[in-house]
């Protein structure tokens, strides 16, 4: 069946100009997320796990998209290895002679900025509609025992000390490196009087790298929300004696928190430890107690928008590195196979732009959320 | 191989026959759904022709409220006169109240009586039964049980026991036909079209070559449309989903309007009420207006642009595959009878609350798929726009259809991720528990409505504009001119563009917004109009110095500039703040918008089905059917929806089941002509959606013997009439010279004067010359 | 690719040293204790805190976008420019009528910050 004449949908595409460019992996991919987000919503109601059963279908959705991803990159593998390039240049102003996918790489990030502008506006809503849990503390209006709500930012907790900005920081400079190899391995793409066995080694060692970094990325941003890490003794001292940095999730820092208690909030914490915390002395708190009319306390906190907008936010952004994951590996992997020669390295470039657009969004996401 | 796929397909016919035919189970008030079945369990299992059941004491048919005592009992089985226990028994009742009367029967709940201990060693009990106070179909299953007092027996005492059921039904003194389920009905008719749509699709392939219809020939036939990523498919693909899901749509539109005929209705309940505007509204505006532009966008913009398809091809061809599946999504609700009962704007909290049925999280999860795919369809589109026009066509010689195909994609894809983040938002609290919308942890439900109505009202704007677009062609073509004032037609598109942006509140008047923002909105708002009036006294004006050849498009493009001026202008009275108040959530909304989006938008695109219709499949359609459906449904649809304008002025208000009327003047209900109106509207709608049958068959019988259509049988001047009908897989357009090839645009000077102004030479500084590009420097 | 050097040097080297320096001020600046500054000026640690991760950020965001993502020094730069710079009208509507109208948004922004809180 599949000849000349009919190039397979399945299989290495036709390069050649006038063929056919029929392809199953849209038609697959869109199956693929109806089954996930069908079998998702299975397996979660409202927060409430569904149990173990419901978990293999989702699995079955994400293999169906993973399947169509193979399908699109079994069909553009081949593409410009054999030197037939066909990256079509605009016509017309404003973008005339820039490369076609270029400008459509823009349009894209175009959206993004937009995905991310909602994102900020909704986390901005919230943290200046709702008071900070700081405020609310300090006002006094609250009792031990019972939840207020209040805006407790993830800051708070992160810029706490040197140790818990670590992973955020690493993962800051990780990200600007990557974005530096990501460029580095164009380069080395498109140089074009080195000899093809080096190129196809340093290409691959950049893309590798990136790849890397991103992977670190992710990672350590799991160790900050989840995991936590330990310290090293000699550090114990530096930490309050604590052996270990929690994550987020230790300290109580969860979507469903509504009676989160954190020690900042604690008047008799406060009054043990009064080189760690103090209540300010014009506080309405302070002049409570002083008069005897605020018992003090534990203050219990409903912080589920707070943790819901730091964890949708970071985490879009993390879904977006994770993305930049999966075209990483398919570009490590042709560029293994020394895909990318000076003709075709503008592919390397269009997703760098991509990247550099992720850490863009890292720029303004971490001081905004990790350290305000 | 193929027999391989032919068996695969069969017994994928068989399992889904199998799935249908499942027997369900029946469950009772009572929960107690295995009595039905198998009789009580507690009593062995075996049924038995030889037990006899009877109830006594029945009328033929009951009158209201009256008393009636019944004996039931039965005959046969192993129980005996003179053994420990004799029988027992279990009675349900459909309808009415059952109650017991002595120490024999026990009462479970007003439609359930059983034995007691003390009643176990009988064969008849009496019970009584007050009869409905309405007219009802009563069912009475009466189960009993024939005991042989073996207390001390196999399974304790429950070996050898026989068990019977039986079975009557009665009814009132006025026969009452089961009510149909509105869900069942909808369901159904959605099988039975979904499946003509497949026999016509079928039938569509044996016309091409009856010889060649087999199983052979049709694997790959379909298997190329369901890989191509060719504009010319993708546009059929497109428009074939938006026609079935337009009437998918209309049927449910027509059963809310059986609903509305009368006042007092209950053929459907306020619970199901909700889902059938929700998914009417969904329905039309993603499944059915949505697809049915970009399908004529993807026919025409690269023909009209002398390209060769579009930018991104592939992703074309996502774009559209997630459009069905994300249907299938949100249909899950329906098929389920617990679809989204938010109403397609999906307020919160309500969206994000346990009470809104669970069909309302597919509702979400298939609308994240629709705006990726229109994500991806606008970056397309932009592109291929600012990219792969002929040479010699800037932006000033792009046709009035290009344009409004651009603007339209720049507004939807600039404002659809607010739309998509938002339901991400609802999408996560429902499934993992987030608290965006939760109202006890702080959640603000005025910021669904802003990110949403930041989408909403683009979006409104994302649908009327192509119809725009159309109806300039049509109009230039049918006056033989070209569209008077077309560089302020492009301003006043883009205009329309941008200020569309920053209108968004006016649907939030009442929602406790900002009050600063209310005031700079309604501001606004005024505003946009003035855009769309120039365009309609551009139109008039084009009409006016031509010379008008009356088509069937040309029908539709007038009924359009009718329709659509009446719809903008009840949109007028509702920046008032103050008249907002007044009408807002009345059906004075439900007429504007229906003006506009189907007096705007539908009558645009039946105006570009009649005009490229002969382009895309080489045939004519019928010019008497064709004027035959202009005057039926134009004339039916005004009626259905004009009279909504008065029902709203009175305060009928919209998403609410029914309605009732009254000759006082009280609050909350309409005058008495309100009934008869809304009878006259649900007859018209019933016309206007028959109507709408006149084109489906138009189209069928011109696929199957409409004459060939030329090239160019309107006398258009675009580029798409420069190539045959239908296009050739590669495009090609005949040249000047004779030859056929891309097109290039060499009498740049028809539209407007070429001198650059001052923005097009600080423009050109931008840009990147022709010997300055990369590959010139290394 | 770049065609210019910054300070004699390959641009993306410089940009990368450049961007890990501006983070290494962001970070010290969480960590160190600004009160005595905020005093001096009349306003919180927190205010501070604030306006120096927002006066850093600018740079970094345009250091990348010229830069790595080439919006300077190539021939397509000016008008690729101009479309990333397309959406800020949105974007500023987005964030003036979504993210800065919450009816209960406290008196810690200024005036001219609250659209909606103008004392109506």
């Amino acid at each position: 069946m599949s000849g000349d004449h009919h190039p397979s949908a399945w299989g290495p595409h036709d390069w050649r100009h006038g063929a056919p460019h029929n392809s199953w992996s849209p038609f697959i991919l869109s199956l693929g997320v109806a089954i996930f987000l069908f079998t998702l919503a299975g397996a979660f109601k409202f927060g409430e796990f569904q149990g173990w059963g419901k978990v293999p279908l989702v699995f079955v959705g994400l293999g169906v998209i993973g399947f169509s991803l193979l399908v699109w990159w079994r069909q553009d593998i081949s593409f410009g290895v054999n030197g037939e390039v066909f990256e079509p240049k605009s016509a017309g102003t404003p973008f005339q002679n820039i490369d076609i996918r270029k400008v459509a790489l823009w349009m894209f990030l175009m959206s993004e900025m937009m995905v991310f502008t909602s994102l900020f506006s909704t986390y901005m809503r919230y943290r200046f509609g709702i008071p900070n849990c700081q405020t609310v503390f300090e006002s006094g209006e609250w009792v031990e025992g019972t939840s207020v709500i209040c805006f407790e930012p993830a800051g708070h907790l992160i810029a706490s000390s040197w140790f818990h900005i670590a992973p955020g920081a690493i993962n800051t400079f990780a990200l600007i490196i990557s974005s530096f190899t990501i460029v580095q391995a164009l380069r080395y793409a498109k140089k074009k009087d080195i000899d093809e066995d080096v190129r196809r080694r340093k290409v691959t060692r950049y893309l590798g790298a990136t790849w890397f970094l991103a992977i670190l990325f992710l990672t350590l941003k799991m160790i900050e929300w989840f995991l936590g890490f330990p310290l090293p003794e000699f550090l114990h001292e530096f930490n309050h004696g604590d052996s270990s940095i929690k994550s987020l999730y230790a300290e109580g820092y969860l979507i469903n928190a509504d009676s989160y208690q954190h020690h900042a909030y604690d008047t008799h914490y406060i009054e043990a430890h009064p080189n760690d915390y103090s209540i300010p002395e014009d506080s309405a708190l302070y002049a409570m107690m002083q008069a005897g009319t605020h018992p003090g306390g534990h203050m219990m906190a409903d912080i589920q928008v707070s943790a819901t907008t730091f964890y949708v936010t970071t985490g879009t952004h993390g879904a977006h590195v994770f993305g930049g994951i999966i075209g990483l590996s398919y570009m490590t992997l042709k560029a293994a196979k020394g895909g990318y020669t000076p003709d075709n390295a503008v592919s390397i470039e269009y997703f760098g732009l991509y990247w550099h657009f992720v850490d863009l969004v890292w720029v303004l996401v971490f001081p905004f959320f990790y350290l305000y | 191989m193929l027999r391989n796929r032919s068996k695969g397909a069969i017994v994928i016919l068989v399992a889904i026959a199998a799935m249908l035919a499942l027997p369900s189970a029946q469950s009772l008030p009572g929960g107690i759904s295995g009595v039905q079945q198998s009789g009580c369990n507690c009593h062995g299992a075996v049924p038995s022709a030889s037990v006899v059941a009877s109830i006594d004491g029945l009328p033929e048919s009951y009158n209201y409220s009256e008393q009636y005592e019944l004996t039931v009992s039965f005959q046969g089985g192993p129980s005996q006169e003179g053994n420990v226990n004799q029988g027992g028994f279990h009675l349900w009742a459909s309808e009415g109240t059952l109650s017991v009367s002595d120490a024999t029967a026990q009462l479970y709940n007003e439609n359930e009586v059983g034995h007691t201990d003390a009643g176990n060693d009988q064969v008849s009990w009496t019970v009584t039964w007050t009869a409905p106070a309405t007219d009802r179909n009563v069912d009475f299953v009466l189960h009993v049980n024939s005991v042989n007092g073996n207390a001390d027996g196999a399974g304790g005492g429950t070996s050898g026991d026989m068990w019977s059921k039986v079975t009557v039904s009665l009814g009132g003194p006025i026969e009452v036909l089961e009510a149909a389920d509105p869900f069942v009905v909808l369901g159904v008719l959605i099988i039975v079209s979904a499946s003509l749509l497949a026999i016509t699709l079928a039938y569509v392939f044996y016309r091409k070559d009856p010889d060649a219809f087999d199983w052979d020939n049709f694997a790959p036939w379909l298997a190329d449309w369901l890989t191509s990523t060719d504009h010319k498919k993708i546009g059929t693909l497109y428009f074939v989903a938006g026609l079935f899901f337009l009437g998918v749509g209309g049927i449910m539109a027509m059963i809310i309007r059986i609903q509305l005929a009368v006042p007092g209705n209950d053929f459907l309940t306020q619970e199901q009420y909700n889902q059938f505007f929700t998914l009417h509204g969904t329905t039309m505006i993603f499944l059915a207006a949505m697809p049915m532009i970009n399908g004529f966008a993807n026919w025409m913009i690269p023909l009209q642009l002398g390209a060769a398809d579009l930018a991104l091809p592939r992703i074309n061809a996502m774009s559209f595959w997630l459009q069905p599946f994300a249907a299938l999504l949100i249909f899950t609700g329906v098929f389920s009878g617990h679809g989204a009962d938010t109403g397609w704007t999906g307020y919160a909290p309500y969206v994000v609350s346990e009470g809104a049925h669970y069909g309302t999280t597919m509702w979400a999860a298939g609308q994240i798929m629709l705006v990726a795919s229109s994500t991806l369809t606008g970056i397309n589109f932009l592109t291929t726009m600012a990219v792969m026009r002929a040479p010699g066509m800037g932006w000033m010689q792009m046709p009035l259809f290009s344009w409004s195909i651009l603007i339209a994609n720049v507004m939807l894809f600039l404002s659809i991720p607010a739309f998509g983040v938002g339901l991400i938002q609802v999408y996560l609290d429902r499934v993992v528990g987030t608290a965006f919308y939760d109202i006890a942890a702080g959640g603000d439900p005025l910021l669904w409505s802003h990110l949403f109505w930041y989408f909403g009202h683009p979006e409104v704007y994302v649908v009327i504009v192509p119809s725009f677009g159309i109806i300039s062609e049509v109009i230039a073509t049918s006056s033989r001119r070209s569209v008077f004032g077309y560089r302020s037609m492009v301003y006043a598109l883009a205009g329309i563009g941008i200020v569309a942006f920053i209108v968004y509140g006016h649907h939030m008047f009442t929602s406790g917004m900002s009050p600063t923002l209310r005031f700079v909105t309604m501001l606004t708002t005024m505003l946009v109009a003035v855009p769309t009036g120039i365009k309609i006294f551009n139109w008039l004006m084009t009409m006016h110095g031509g010379s008008l050849v009356y088509r069937t498009h040309t029908l539709w493009a007038l009924g359009f500039l009718v329709t659509f001026t009446l719809g903008g202008i009840s949109g007028m009275f509702f920046p008032s703040i103050a008249m907002d108040t007044h009408l807002h959530e009345s059906y004075f909304v439900v007429a504007h918008f229906h003006y506009v989006l189907v007096g705007g938008t539908v009558f645009g695109f039946f105006s570009g089905i009649y005009y490229w219709w002969p382009k895309a499949t080489g045939k004519m359609l019928s010019e008497k059917l064709g004027v035959l459906h202009f005057l039926t449904a134009f004339v039916s649809y005004n009626a259905l929806f004009w009279p909504m304008h008065r029902l709203g002025v009175w305060g009928m208000t919209r998403r609410h089941h029914t309605y009732f009327v009254t000759t006082e003047e009280a609050l909350g209900s309409l005058p008495m002509e309100a009934a008869g109106w809304n009878m006259f509207i649900t007859v018209s709608g019933f016309l206007f959606f028959f109507s709408n049958f006149i084109l489906v068959f138009n189209m069928i019988a011109s696929s199957i013997r409409g004459e060939d259509a030329p090239d160019d049988p309107w006398g258009g001047w675009s580029f798409e009439w420069m190539t045959t009908s239908p296009p050739p897989a590669h495009t090609l357009y005949k040249l000047d010279d004779g030859t056929w090839g891309l097109p290039t645009l060499k009498d740049a000077n028809e539209h407007i004067a070429n001198e650059p102004g001052w923005l097009s030479s600080w423009f050109q500084r931008l840009l990147v010359s022709d010997d300055e590009t990369e590959e010139a420097s290394h | 690719m770049a065609h210019y050097k910054i300070l004699g040097q390959d641009p993306y080297w410089m940009n990368f040293y450049g961007l890990m320096i501006l983070t290494l001020i962001e970070v010290l600046a969480v960590g160190a204790d600004l009160v005595p500054l905020a005093e001096s000026l009349g306003t919180e640690e927190k205010t501070v805190t604030l306006w120096i991760l927002t006066i850093i950020a600018i740079p970094k965001f345009i250091m990348i976008a010229a830069i790595f993502m080439h919006l300077y020094g190539d021939e397509d730069s000016a008008i690729l420019t101009m479309t990333a710079l397309f959406p800020a009208f949105f974007i500023l509507i987005m964030v003036l009528f979504v993210g800065l109208t919450h009816p209960d948004a406290p008196s810690s922004l200024p005036d001219w910050c609250r659209p909606g809180n103008y004392g109506l």
